[in-house]
């Protein structure tokens, strides 16, 4: 059969795939679904004929474009959403972290160790934390967490500014994550930074309240999204270390494929961590500053941090991986 | 990763599972510059209108409530505009569209959510030195960084620019007397299929680097080109 007699014999069955394809992509006729598979096959075959037998460029670029078209019209995922959700949260994510918890002690020690120094020098030498956080910072920690400042629960008392301050979260915290994550690029450095730079700031306010101010203040307020929040960006971190480290030691693979490799796996972090904040926001935003007694609030965020280290221990043993 | 042997065009081959190869045309970068670019003008002024919009409505809701609705307006621009566009059924963000580009996966198929997540997340650091994202230029499939880690490609979405215009039909048929293979067969086949596009000079310029094979050159190689196509053709 040459190129004329091949053309012609299959040139009608080829403009029906092409109508029909769109048609159902557009969800406007569907009563040619379900023969749509059966026609791709059938594309399929044709295109390697053609290509087999050099049937030319006309021919393969028509047959290509068509099983691009068709490929993409069968392959397109419509998962069901809430199902996904739940796979996810009860087996995916726990199941990367526990993958990668090398990952999550690095992770930890690059945060909580400027962490730790910073707040054991506000006993030593204030001056540290003074030049870290600058007059205008202490200033307003002083308004919040002061020995004689109104509560934050006072502070918050305005219409409204609740869902402000959840807004200001979701923007300035997850906006963060997705910073750290796309710092692994920079063979791991951007997210070392940016990390290391979370543990020496939070520290330092911490050890200024200590010194200066009313830590009960920030016990009460921190202690319900202080889980979520913290853990949700160290579990990023790990996400961005994990492409970091892909480039820096790429072991048996070349850069590029374990850079892939890498991406595969870090994205489970990368959702869940951002997740976390997300509903570390939430909490932040809606109930920390509720006034509500110490004891319960610290209760609470006692009961969230057991909670954590059940979730990532324990959930998703059984059951494959995604 | 392979280097590609030197070929005839840019088209990128991919297997897929239904055991076929298809095509798929590779996006250089100057063009996805211009699509940053166009995306990162839409960007400022989408945050333009949102700004306004809300400082229209604000007095109604409160100033708390509308000062909350504009940070998160602009996280979801500044983060997810590249994804929501990315992963709607175009597969391409404004600027993509107008330069005729999208996103997809290295199968040739849709992006899902967490591969633009991560190319798109990836790509403020690879700006952090100017220079990264060209180093795509060096990459076999225009591929930066992010598109590594995120296994995802841009291709041309639009019909090729240059329509295929065959050269006159030869009526001679010339026989080859060298094993060719199948890339030579194919360049032969190709120069008679696009030859009509291209004017005398160009067709010559081409035709004399066949002049081991087919002894003549300029317009008489042309001709005996075309009619080795022919024969080629007829012997299938």
């Amino acid at each position: 059969m040459n190129r004329q007699e091949f053309e012609q014999k299959n040139s009608a069955e080829w403009q029906t795939f092409e109508v029909e394809l769109k048609s159902v992509d557009k969800n406007e006729d569907l009563s040619s679904a379900a023969s749509i598979p059966s026609k791709f096959r059938k594309i399929c075959y044709d295109l390697s004929l053609a290509q087999y037998r050099m049937f030319g460029a006309r021919i393969c670029d028509r047959l290509n474009t068509l099983a691009i078209q068709g490929y993409r019209s069968i392959h397109r995922s419509k998962g069901a959403f809430g199902e996904g959700f739940l796979i996810f949260f009860l087996r995916t994510f726990p199941q990367a972290f526990r993958r990668d918890w090398k990952l999550f002690v690095v992770s930890s020690f690059i945060f909580w160790v400027p962490f730790f120094l910073m707040w054991w020098s506000a006993h030593r030498e204030i001056a540290w934390i003074q030049s870290l956080l600058g007059p205008e910072s202490m200033n307003s920690l002083e308004g919040m967490y002061g020995k004689n400042a109104n509560t934050v629960e006072h502070l918050r008392q305005e219409h409204g500014s609740n869902f402000e301050m959840f807004a200001h979260y979701i923007q300035n915290n997850v906006g963060i994550d997705f910073q750290l994550y796309g710092g692994g690029i920079l063979f791991g450095l951007g997210t070392i930074f940016y990390l290391f730079f979370n543990g020496l700031h939070i520290g330092a306010t911490v050890g200024y309240i200590d010194y200066a101010g009313d830590p009960e203040k920030l016990w009460r307020f921190v202690a319900g999204h202080s889980s979520f929040e913290l853990l949700g960006m160290i579990v990023v971190g790990m996400a961005g270390l994990r492409l970091g480290f892909s480039l820096v030691a790429p072991g048996n693979y070349p850069r590029g494929k374990a850079l892939a490799r890498a991406g595969r796996r870090s994205l489970p972090l990368l959702l869940g961590g951002a997740s976390m904040t997300t509903f570390a926001a939430v909490i932040e935003g809606f109930w920390s500053a509720q006034p509500i007694t110490a004891s319960t609030k610290y209760f609470v965020g006692i009961i969230f941090w057991v909670l954590h280290l059940l979730y990532f221990t324990v959930v998703g043993r059984r059951g494959y991986g995604a | 990763m392979a280097i590609p042997a030197r070929r005839i065009d840019t088209l990128q081959t991919v297997e897929l599972a239904e055991g076929i190869e298809i095509h798929l045309r590779v996006a250089g970068p100057y063009l996805r510059f211009l699509a940053w670019f166009i995306d990162l003008l839409s960007k400022g002024a989408l945050i333009a209108v949102y700004a306004l919009l809300i400082g229209m409505t604000g007095p109604v809701f409160g100033d708390n409530v509308a000062s909350g609705f504009f940070l998160l307006g602009y996280f979801l621009i500044v983060w997810f505009y590249h994804v929501l566009f990315e992963v709607s059924k175009s597969g391409a963000t404004l600027g993509k569209k107008a330069m005729g580009l999208r996103v997809v996966n290295e199968a040739g198929g849709p992006v899902t959510m967490g591969q633009s997540m991560i190319r798109n997340f990836i790509r403020f650091f690879e700006m952090i030195i100017p220079i990264v994202p060209f180093l795509a230029f060096f990459h076999p499939r225009f591929q930066r960084l992010g598109d590594l880690a995120a296994g995802t490609l841009v291709v041309y979405s639009r019909a090729r620019l240059d329509p295929m215009m065959p050269g006159p039909t030869s009526l001679n048929s010339v026989p080859v007397n060298i094993t060719l293979t199948r890339e030579e067969e194919a360049a032969i086949l190709a120069f008679r299929d696009r030859s009509g596009g291209w004017s005398q000079g160009r067709q010559a310029e081409l035709g004399n680097h066949l002049v081991s094979i087919t002894g003549m050159d300029d317009t008489k190689g042309v001709n005996q080109v075309l009619g080795m196509a022919n024969w080629l053709e007829a012997r299938r």
